[in-house]
């Protein structure tokens, strides 16, 4: 009797125990690709539309999967995006699941390379297709010395402001200088009503790209030389003149909580004087209707002392990873990707720049993103250490609370701390 | 069964010969034993679920904590007691552990006052309220996360219902200003997250107590009347004193759920601008975005703090629980 159910309650530790082992093991595919039997490749990518509509960057990778799906049955690329909001987070918590992806479009490829689970540009790309990368943007993938991340999609950053406002609050042109902005800030928000001179936005969204620009304007930014100078001079006094916008009111309130697609849709909305943007605000306009395009403009971002030469350049890269060893099924897809039809689908729908040469030189003299593309040469870029990533996300969380009352040499100070003692 | 006590008597004969005097205590312990083991294969299952569940993530927990692991999840050896010097260096330490102890006392200790207003009134019968105690439901039954965004929308500074009714009252005088940003500002932020959460605990509450109140004999209050006892007389030491036990397990829960709680403050400020508004809960999560082996010791002093809480508050309600 007693044997028995010692026996039934061992089955049910075992069937526990084998249930747990169940959730935990993942089935590992692996093949060089070329054979025959079905292969499957993971992309996580970040979307730059809305989830749900024909406009998510799901739907874009999803045709391309499809198209390549069709010409190499053999191989299944799956397909996941996530809003830029969201996508470090649920990046790092898949890494720290250990559910690698094959293929990550978004992220900066160092902290792999410096991990040891990425291939080399070369290894997943054909040497034509890399040689047509934009050199500014592909310089930004190395990692000591060697070309890893593959600069997919690129912007940069110029000041929107809306004409309208401007004629209300009796401007007569875009600010070139801090004090212009701040003197035109001053009467849009005079306006009331709601009504935001400068839209400043320092959430966690993009905190990092808003601070950079004014950074680049006291003649800072994150690094000289290749060391974080976080904390540098010029980057305070950057800060401490967002703190006289923000305690004027010329700003939309506690901007450390205001993320970036909340201030580009009240731009689109009417309801901001100016804000800083990439091309993707154009489509964002378009799909709110409320203001026309003669509402509108675009200007160099104003600096201490006169327009930046050197704005802002942002360019989102695609890193493979070699965790389940599909370089060829990778190398594939990605070539297939590359195609010059794809980077310009990709370009009209979000209205962004491309990442390769002949595709930037095709839009040169687009009336809308001639200006963008070529201030791609002399752009500013993020630093390109294995450790940004981590840099970057303590940024998102932190730099806003320099314009929320706590002293910008405090928070700068602590950020460049961070930076120096992180992921060595 | 049959071989053990076979064994058990063969022993027994032998050593009987030699130690007389121990000889009559050993069968009797060993049948103590036996009878001690007895219920476990009865009671294996539950405690191998216990085992799986609680006490094997608490020991992983432990091991993270002690080990030097990146934000990507590579564990780079182990850290000795790295992590926690650390986070006790953290300077926003102090700050999120003062700040969970508010939260934790300014919403339990309303949660409980509410709902003892709320029992009180459910007890008593009048038309209508069966409904009364089915929309009270309501905010346990919807999901945390939703009623956090449905109130953050609610507070959006530039369109929010709560916002565009407090403008037409005058109290809000422009939208997107200052005072139109409850969110954005941590003060009042931390008082709309504590309105939410008091928000969510008082259904649960509130039925707690309501079960604790109609466990209270009638005949208890007839004698109250008879002496003459006044109504306050008769709540302060006849109900009062009666709804102890339910209170106490009441408290105790929303203890250990609102130190735990997450997604409230994740979604309505997530625990920003710069770690302002966030409790050691929330703070944990954001640490784990870039050090998992930091994250790991916050969550054992988290771990810690919970049991030494619920360890004071056990003891100082000792009494309580027995008459329960």
């Amino acid at each position: 009797m007693k044997r028995r159910l010692a026996a039934a309650a061992a089955v049910g530790l075992s069937a526990t125990l084998a249930l747990t082992a169940c959730s935990s093991s993942k089935s590992n595919t692996s093949g060089s690709g070329s054979s025959g039997s079905p292969i499957t490749i993971k992309l996580f990518g970040a979307d730059y539309g809305t989830a749900g509509t024909s406009n998510s960057t799901q739907t874009y990778w999803q045709s391309i999967a499809d198209a390549f799906h069709k010409a190499n049955p053999n191989i299944t690329v799956q397909v996941q995006t996530i809003d830029w909001t969201d996508f470090p987070n649920k990046l790092k918590t898949l890494m720290q699941a250990k559910d690698y992806p094959d293929i990550i479009e978004g992220d900066a490829p160092q902290a792999y390379a410096q991990a040891g689970i990425a291939y080399k540009a070369s290894d997943v790309l054909s040497a034509s297709t890399l040689a047509n990368l934009i050199p500014t943007f592909a310089k930004q993938g190395d990692y000591q010395g060697t070309e890893y991340g593959i600069p997919f999609t690129t912007s940069t950053r110029a000041l929107y402001y809306n004409k309208k406002l401007f004629a209300q609050a009796g401007i007569a042109a875009a600010p070139t200088t801090w004090a212009e902005l701040q003197a035109d800030a001053a009467k849009i928000a005079k306006i009331g009503n709601g009504t935001i001179g400068y839209g400043m936005p320092l959430g966690p969204e993009e905190a990092q790209g808003e601070s950079y620009m004014w950074m680049l304007g006291a003649g800072g930014g994150y690094q000289t030389d290749g060391n974080y100078t976080v904390n540098s001079a010029a980057n305070i006094s950057a800060f401490s003149f967002m703190n006289t916008l923000v305690k004027a009111g010329d700003t939309e309130a506690n901007p450390g909580t205001v993320d970036r697609k909340t201030m580009w849709s009240d731009f689109a909305a009417g309801t901001v004087g100016m804000v800083g943007g990439s091309p993707a605000v154009v489509p964002i306009i378009q799909a709110a209707g409320k203001l026309q395009s003669s509402d509108w403009a675009t200007a160099p971002f104003p600096g201490q002392t006169g327009t930046l030469t050197d704005p802002l350049g942002v360019d989102d890269q695609i890193v493979a990873l070699n965790v389940h060893n599909e370089q060829s099924a990778i190398q594939k897809f990605l070539n297939f990707a590359y195609q010059d039809t794809y980077q310009a689908q990709f370009d009209s729908l979000y209205d962004l720049l491309p990442a390769t040469t002949s595709a930037a030189n095709a839009e040169a003299n687009d009336p809308t993103f001639g200006a963008f593309v070529k201030a791609i040469p002399t752009s500013s870029a993020y630093p390109s250490n294995a450790n940004w990533s981590d840099v970057s996300t303590k940024i998102k969380n932190t730099i806003g609370a320099a314009v929320d009352g706590t002293s910008p040499a405090t928070v700068l100070g602590q950020i460049q701390q961070f930076a120096l003692s992180d992921g060595s | 069964m049959q071989e053990t006590v076979d064994t058990e008597s063969g022993a027994q004969q032998v050593t009987a010969g030699r130690a007389a005097v121990r000889a009559p205590r050993r069968p009797g312990r060993a049948r103590r034993l036996t009878r001690a083991l007895a219920p476990l294969p009865w009671l294996a299952p539950a405690l191998a679920l216990i085992g799986f569940a609680v006490l094997w993530p608490v020991w992983e927990m432990f091991q993270t904590s002690r080990q030097h692991i990146n934000s990507f999840g590579f564990d780079l050896g182990d850290y000795g007691w790295k992590n926690f010097s650390a986070v006790f260096d953290d300077p926003n330490l102090a700050s999120v552990m003062a700040r969970t102890g508010v939260w934790v006392f300014a919403v339990v200790a309303l949660t409980v006052l509410i709902s003892l207003a709320f029992a009180q009134l459910f007890n008593q019968r009048f038309p209508g309220r069966k409904v009364v105690r089915w929309a009270l439901i309501a905010p346990w039954a919807a999901s945390v996360m939703m009623t956090s965004i449905v109130f953050r929308w609610m507070l959006d500074p530039n369109n929010g219902v709560i916002n565009v009714l407090l403008h037409q009252l005058g109290i809000v005088s422009q939208f997107n200003g200052t005072q139109a940003s409850w969110l954005g500002n941590p003060t009042h932020a931390m008082y709309w997250m504590i309105v939410v959460a008091v928000f969510v605990s008082v259904p649960f509450t509130t039925y707690a107590l309501l079960a604790g109140l109609s466990s209270i004999p009638a005949e208890v209050y007839e004698a109250a009347r008879v002496d003459g006892a006044g109504r306050l007389r008769t709540y302060w030491a006849i109900t009062f004193p009666l709804l102890r036990p339910a209170m106490t397990v009441a408290i105790l829960i929303n203890l250990m759920n609102v130190f735990n709680s997450f997604p409230i403050i994740y979604t309505m400020t997530g625990g920003g601008p710069d770690s302002q508004t966030s409790t050691s809960t929330v703070y944990m999560y954001t640490l784990k975005t870039l050090n998992i082996g930091q994250s790991g010791a916050l969550s054992v002093i988290n771990f810690g703090v919970v049991i030494v809480i619920v360890l004071i508050f056990l003891r100082a309600n000792k009494n309580s629980l027995k008459e329960s």
